[in-house]
């Protein structure tokens, strides 16, 4: 991106246009950006209400940055590539420079599925008639199409590191320009009738600028005129061309060499493929003859496709590092050639990675609009294989910081858009605490749609120690279902949140209700609480007035008067709730047979005395005698002092039955 | 792990997978749903064979024979949470949004295909807010179809005719997290706090037996929820739990004052559990963590001893014993959210966006 296509915002709502067409932004969490109409305000402007006031509604748009991951082909890139770099984080800093291999093999292999896909699906119906899709597909695949290009480049120089580079850059040049094999593939189909094909030598020449010498022989061999002369000794003449293997002797191979090349440009000379022009032309590339080449490379496509072919017939034993004077010639030439071209940005990473340029190569693939895809897992793969680290300590590049920087940048991008959190997280795991940082940031900001997702996060947090996070989820979740009227789904996400004051306003709502409206809200719920109670008194409180509850509806009374003589004397009985509590006090002292005895009818009368009294006292201070009942929303409470009679008179008659029996000696 | 383990990735996170039934051969079509998507689709893949495998015979052993290829899908409103067929082609689904939708398969020999059938009412919703409430779980007896909800209600229905809700009980007030039938009758309904409801079908909400048991947890002042139920299918009375904290709580109907049995397993929630459809001495379990287990019955242990109605799960400490555990998938690291057996093949997908197939199940 140049600086004259930095993207321009407009808004054109009519409030904006109303202030001259300006704008104000503010980023907010997940990249985005929220924009709105802007009025400048200054130091001596009049603070007034604008003229416009109330006029047109205040529109915020979000603008986020386009990213070609929006198109669900690519999500099998992103979740593959995902696994790899975990396996890679497995095996670290110490494994055999094969497994690193294999790791750059599978990343590419990765991109070559997912470029398939795209391919695949481009031809779809679906795709075809949405325009915008179309696009998307093919700027997709032009962007990974050319970072596989590269990755495997890189793959070939820097992380094989073998000595002999010709073949494999052969290789490379074919894969990524395989319209020549293509047309070859037909020609041999073809047989004899493939020579009066038009561009039969055409797709001779690239075939031989490539370096398939054997599809050039094999295609030679079914020319009509193939038992003639010329073609017999162009056919030996490939045949025996020398090809360098490792292990071989480096001055017996130059011999040879030489002497097969003198002997060639001898036959040439001597005309024997004078009644074949086009068939010498082939021979003449084939030693390296200026001319022809520089025919090739106005044919070319781009400057690289017949850099290892060049090199095969001219320097078939290049090592990496003359690699670099080979390319630079190479461009020059071209560029001489063809100055109308200009280098796109592949082009150019391309010649910054044959000449060992890697520090801006670096730099350029962060640019490659692929939201750090590439930059992010080719980095880590160099961090972890240790390659190049002698480069990267000499030229003061910070490698370790690098890669962290972009995988930091690369994970947050996953976690903050939509649905691809579950990847992100684990890039952001390897950032040390800066990822951990941005995880409890940004795992809470994740929109929750169904519990069974909320439990998927908590459980993320839970690995990871995050307490607060897994805290803070249960918490919304608990705030959720209060609001809707659930709360026994409300209570349990508060006793999951572990936090205290919120279990306590939980467990205070269905008190109050109760003893407001005899109401109990989700005894299913209260009667399961069992240990998890301790986490509040206040819900111990209710757990416990729960099980009287149930004792006194099942006509348990003699369980229910213990219990409710334990509560009394418990002292975590709220305050709004102790008129409640020695209202209910009041049958079990009334009932026929007595169930509570002497010591406690005794303490529930101090109770009323201490607890109750003063509450009643307090109220009418506050507000006169009329609003006792607004302080006391108990369901069964119209006259709050008839009822302290009544159970002052309760308590004295209990006590005085209870003190005979229980001063009465049995019979016996 | 298992050797023989094909891995596709699909683009799309899985939340069920079951394969097509079919009778008399092992089952080459399966159906994905998808959760947490932009768009969520029902997809019907097709194993294919793998045109790009090599064909000479020394290296065919690294490589994939088969292939799944998606023959159709169809898009759905929302996240699928069950999947269930009720016959030989209708599929059940059930959404995030609450409904239920029948689909029929057609297999053909070139192109199958899926197609909507019908559409139930909102089934679950929030009694305050009437916002849709999501289905969590669905169970299928007979033609009978039991869905639970986040509201905390279950629905029967019946296949025949989806529009209309056969029974509608209220029996929770937390989130239920799974459903299963016991008997035409009979369902067990489980909740986020890890009760486990008895629920008669005939009977209205207020009328339901009041039978609930809790799921065992390693510490009582933790929460455990079950968020997978499985009855064996042929001794109806002993039911499987899966929980949160990645254990297994076996519990004997007959006997609903203590678990049976009680087994540590999984070190994270348990998503799915299941037994091989054709082979009750198989038991499978999925979770979160990433991992299939197969747990299998030790025969020479326990053949003789099933008339009278015991089992190899109901031996309480003992069970670990007699039944041995493998692992079929490991170390996937993103949770596995459905699996599904047929024959000696084995399909399970989940968050790694990938559908895991495995063959030598035996």
């Amino acid at each position: 991106m140049t600086d004259s296509n930095v993207p321009a915002f407009e808004l054109g709502d009519t409030l904006a246009m109303r202030c001259g067409n300006t704008l104000t932004g503010v980023f907010v969490p997940g990249s985005k950006i929220a924009l709105s109409a802007f009025r400048h305000v200054k130091y001596n402007s009049r603070d007034v209400p604008t003229d416009t006031a109330n006029q047109d509604p205040v529109l915020i748009y979000m603008a986020h940055e386009t990213t070609l991951f929006d198109e669900p082909v690519l999500r099998s890139l992103l979740a593959e590539s995902n696994a790899t770099f975990a396996t890679l984080q497995q095996l670290g800093q110490k494994a055999a420079r094969v497994e690193y291999v294999n790791i750059s093999r599978a990343y590419r292999s990765i991109v070559r599925a997912c470029l398939e896909k795209l391919e695949h699906e481009k031809k779809s119906p679906e795709v075809q008639t949405d325009d915008l899709r179309l696009q998307r597909f093919s700027e997709a695949m032009v962007v990974f199409y050319a970072a596989e290009c590269l990755w495997h480049l890189f793959e070939i120089l820097y992380i094989q590191q073998n000595q002999l580079v010709v073949p494999q850059l052969l290789e490379w040049a074919r894969f990524h320009f395989p319209q020549t094999e293509e047309r070859a593939t037909d020609l041999l189909l073809m047989g004899e009738e493939a020579s009066e094909s038009d561009d039969y030598w055409n797709v001779l020449r690239s075939l031989i600028m490539l370096g398939e010498i054997d599809i050039t022989r094999a295609i030679l061999s079914q020319n009509r005129r193939a038992s003639q002369p010329a073609f017999k000794t162009a056919e030996l003449a490939l045949k025996s061309m020398p090809i360098y293997q490792e292990g071989y002797s480096l001055q017996k191979f130059n011999s040879q060499w030489e002497y097969w090349h003198m002997d060639t440009e001898r036959k040439i000379l001597s005309n024997v493929f004078a009644t074949e022009p086009e068939l010498e032309q082939l021979v003449q590339l084939v030693v390296g003859n200026n001319d022809e080449w520089d025919a090739g490379i106005k044919a070319s496509q781009d400057w690289y496709q017949y850099l290892p072919g060049y090199l095969l017939y001219t320097k078939p034993t290049c090592k990496p590092f003359e690699l670099r004077i080979a390319s630079t010639n190479w461009l020059n030439r071209w560029s001489m050639l063809r100055p109308e071209r200009i280098l796109n940005s592949m082009s150019r990473m391309i010649l910054q990675l044959m000449e060992h340029d890697v520090r801006l190569f670096i730099y350029e693939a962060q640019k490659i609009s692929d939201t750090n895809w590439f930059s992010a897992h080719l980095l880590d793969l160099i961090h972890n294989s240790g390659i190049l680290k002698a480069y990267f300590d000499q030229n003061n590049v910070d490698l370790p910081a690098l890669r962290h920087s972009i995988i930091y940048e690369y994970g947050t991008f996953l976690m903050s858009a939509r649905n691809l959190w579950h990847l992100g997280i684990d890039y952001l795991d390897y950032c040390k605490q800066e990822g951990r940082a941005a995880i409890e940031l940004l795992l809470p900001r994740i929109s929750i749609r169904s519990e069974r997702q909320a439990n998927k996060l908590i459980n993320l947090a839970k690995q990871r120690g995050l307490l607060t996070v897994e805290q803070d989820i249960c918490k919304v979740l608990s705030k959720r279902a209060y609001d809707g009227e659930r709360y026994g789904n409300a209570l349990e996400w508060a006793i999951r949140s572990k936090d205290v004051l919120l279990v306590t306003g939980i467990a205070d709502f269905i008190l109050k209700t109760y003893s407001r409206t005899g109401n109990m809200l989700c005894p299913d719920t209260i009667a399961n609480i069992g240990g998890r109670m301790f986490i509040s008194p206040r819900l111990v409180f209710l757990s416990k007035y729960f099980e009287f509850y149930e004792f006194y509806r099942n006509r348990d009374f003699l369980s229910a008067s213990e219990l409710l003589v334990n509560l009394l004397e418990s002292k975590i009985t709220p305050e709004y709730f102790w008129p409640s509590l020695l209202i209910d006090s009041m049958p079990l002292l009334e009932s026929k047979d007595p169930k509570i005895f002497s010591k406690e009818t005794v303490a529930i009368l101090h109770h009323i005395e201490t607890e109750l009294v003063p509450i009643i006292e307090r109220n009418t201070d506050k507000f006169g005698e009329h609003h006792t009942e607004t302080v006391f929303k108990d369901y069964r409470v119209e006259n709050i002092d008839e009822i302290l009679n009544l159970m002052r008179l309760a308590c004295a008659r209990n006590l005085a039955r209870a003190m005979i029996i229980e001063n009465t000696m049995a019979l016996e | 792990m298992s050797a023989n383990v094909s891995t596709h990735y699909i683009s799309e996170k899985v939340a069920r997978v079951r394969w097509l039934p079919e009778q008399l051969q092992q089952s080459e079509r399966f159906i994905t749903g998808s959760w947490d998507m932009e768009r969520n689709f029902v997809r019907l893949w097709k194993l294919q064979s793998n045109q790009y495998a090599t064909a000479n015979t020394a290296a065919a052993t690294d490589n994939v024979e088969l292939m799944p290829r998606c023959m159709d899908k169809v898009s759905v409103e929302d996240d699928v949470t069950g999947m269930e067929f009720v016959d030989k082609d209708t599929l059940a689904v059930t959404t995030a949004d609450g409904r239920l939708s029948l689909m029929n398969v057609q297999r053909a020999v070139e192109e199958d295909q899926i197609h909507f059938t019908a559409r139930s009412e909102q089934l679950h919703r929030f009694e305050r807010s009437q916002d849709p409430a999501p289905c969590t779980d669905i169970s299928v007896y007979g033609t009978d179809i039991a869905t639970a909800g986040e509201d905390g209600c279950v629905n029967i229905l019946s296949s025949s005719n989806i529009r209309q809700v056969k029974r509608h009980i209220e029996a929770d007030s937390l989130a239920l997290f799974a459903v299963s039938f016991i008997s035409q009758n009979q369902l067990v309904a489980a909740n986020r706090m890890g009760v486990i409801r008895m629920l008669d079908v005939r009977v209205a909400s207020e009328a339901q037996p009041k039978v609930n048991f809790m799921v065992a947890c390693k510490d009582d002042k933790n929460s455990n929820f079950v968020s997978s139920i499985t009855s064996h299918p042929m001794q109806q009375h002993i039911l499987l739990c899966g929980t949160e904290e990645g254990s297994i709580t076996v519990w004997d109907l007959r006997n609903l004052d203590y678990p049976a049995s009680y087994l540590n397993a999984h070190s994270s929630p348990i998503t799915d559990i299941g037994f091989h459809r054709k082979d009750p001495s198989k038991l499978f379990t999925a979770a979160e963590a990433g991992e299939v287990w197969m747990w299998s019955e030790n025969k020479a242990l326990t053949c003789d001893n099933q008339k009278d109605g015991s089992s190899a799960w109901l031996s309480g400490d003992r069970v670990k014993s007699l039944v041995g555990v493998e692992g079929v998938l490991t170390n996937i690291r993103k949770a596995i959210n459905s699996f599904d057996v047929h024959g000696t093949r084995l399909v399970c997908g989940g968050d790694s966006e990938a559908v895991y197939l495995i063959d030598d199940i035996v």
